[in-house]
């Protein structure tokens, strides 16, 4: 077993504070209170500076050691399906897809909400319509998102989630 | 390091088919418990959302239908690196079939192929990206459900069944081939 040091500090305050807003936001809070907004404003904060470290970051947190790519899922879903294991030290390309899915959803929440708020948009049915399918959709992602780190990590035998609070992943040594 | 084989096109296609039709599924899903939570009981008494249900429900047997489908096309091309002759076609069927009837994981049928096949526990291992002594432990339960001795045991099985049976059908010559030339 070696360690090995993948998430650095921000990637992993950045995951566990959007895990709080996400979910104070589509479970906690009054949509109509104005908390429930500097919330959202608080999302799009984070996400703008994922956006950014994914250029000047760490070498995973680099959009660059993640691209999307159909042949690595591809070749991903074969290994499931052989029951192969092949490690990846930073994002798998499955995860990768996961990540930009979110990154895009979580970007049409914040977009419809706020003009949710401009007078020009107030009231206006298919704006709060957009919304609530971004979220739905959104919540809908984050379950598969637990559910592949949970099926990964038995299968590979990487605990993920310790890794991204720990920032480490630890890997067999034979590989 | 990832496997340097293009995707073929029939694995893409599937793929997107399973995705749209997977976040159909989930937005129709969605609004029908939308509208059970809004009308309470009254709604399961409205015809339309019964035909929605149906229709959902469906969709969503479709989608588990054609990832079984996807699972057994990705085994297949994971195994048919070099071309998919009608003669590792029909091996792979016979394979399939016997690891199917002893009741093999996905890693042990992976396994058994790449031995089959005639890699050494050090290649499958590499191949696999595991240790030598997990392939070991996957070739000790093959040999077990199998009731087979060794990998010679192994491959003894499937030849006896390949040569009981015509491997390649004889096809009609080509109609636009003269068939004297044929001789040729
Ligand atoms: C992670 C981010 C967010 C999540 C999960 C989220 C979730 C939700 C949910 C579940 C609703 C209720 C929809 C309904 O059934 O009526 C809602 C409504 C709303 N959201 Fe958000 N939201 C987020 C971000 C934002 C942002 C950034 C803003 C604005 C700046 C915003 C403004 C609103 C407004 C104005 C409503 C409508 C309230 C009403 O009049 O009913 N949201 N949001
Ligand atoms: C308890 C719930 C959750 C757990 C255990 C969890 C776990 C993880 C893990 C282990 C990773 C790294 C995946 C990898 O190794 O490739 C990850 C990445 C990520 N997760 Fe979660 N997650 C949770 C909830 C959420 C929620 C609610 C959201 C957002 C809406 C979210 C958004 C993300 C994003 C955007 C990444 C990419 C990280 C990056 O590179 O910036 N996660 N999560």
């Amino acid at each position: 077993m070696k360690n090995v040091k993948v998430w650095d500090p921000l990637i992993r305050i950045f995951h566990w504070s959007l895990v709080i807003c996400f979910i104070s936001n589509a479970l906690i809070t009054d949509p109509e209170s104005q908390l429930h907004r500097q919330i959202g404003y608080v999302v799009v904060g984070l996400v703008a500076f994922r956006i950014i470290w994914g250029f000047v970051g760490s070498r995973h947190a680099r959009f660059r050691d993640f691209p999307p790519s159909i042949s690595g899922s591809v070749g991903q879903l074969s290994d499931m399906a052989t029951g192969r294991k092949r490690i990846h030290v930073g994002h798998t390309p499955l995860g990768a897809l996961m990540i930009y899915n979110l990154i895009v959803t979580l970007i049409g929440i914040a977009i419809t909400g706020y003009i949710m708020t401009t007078l020009r948009f107030w009231g206006i049915e298919w704006v709060k319509e957009l919304h609530e399918i971004c979220v739905t959709w959104a919540e809908f992602s984050v379950v598969a998102h637990i559910a592949a780190v949970v099926w990964e990590s038995r299968r590979t035998g990487v605990n993920l989630p310790k890794a991204m609070v720990t920032g480490s992943k630890t890997l067999p040594t034979e590989v | 390091m990832s496997s340097k084989t293009k995707p073929d096109k029939t694995t893409i296609g599937l793929l997107a088919l399973i995705v749209t039709q997977s976040a159909c599924s989930v937005f129709f899903l969605s609004d029908a418990v939308a509208d059970i939570i809004a009308d309470g009981m009254a709604a399961l008494n409205d015809v339309h959302l019964h035909v929605e249900m149906v229709a959902t429900l469906s969709l969503i047997v479709a989608v588990i239908l054609e990832g079984r489908f996807l699972v057994r096309l990705l085994r297949r091309n994971a195994h048919a690196e070099r071309g998919l002759s009608i003669a590792s076609g029909a091996l792979h069927d016979l394979m399939e079939q016997y690891f199917h009837e002893w009741g093999l994981t996905p890693s042990e049928a992976d396994v058994a192929t790449f031995a089959i096949k005639g890699l050494d526990i050090a290649e499958i291992a590499e191949v696999r990206g595991t240790a030598e002594g997990t392939v070991k432990a996957h070739l000790n339960a093959i040999y077990r459900k199998s009731g087979t001795s060794g990998r010679g045991a192994l491959l003894g099985l499937l030849v006896d069944d390949l040569l009981a049976q015509p491997l390649i059908e004889r096809k009609e010559p080509p109609k636009d081939v003269p068939k004297a030339s044929g001789l040729a």
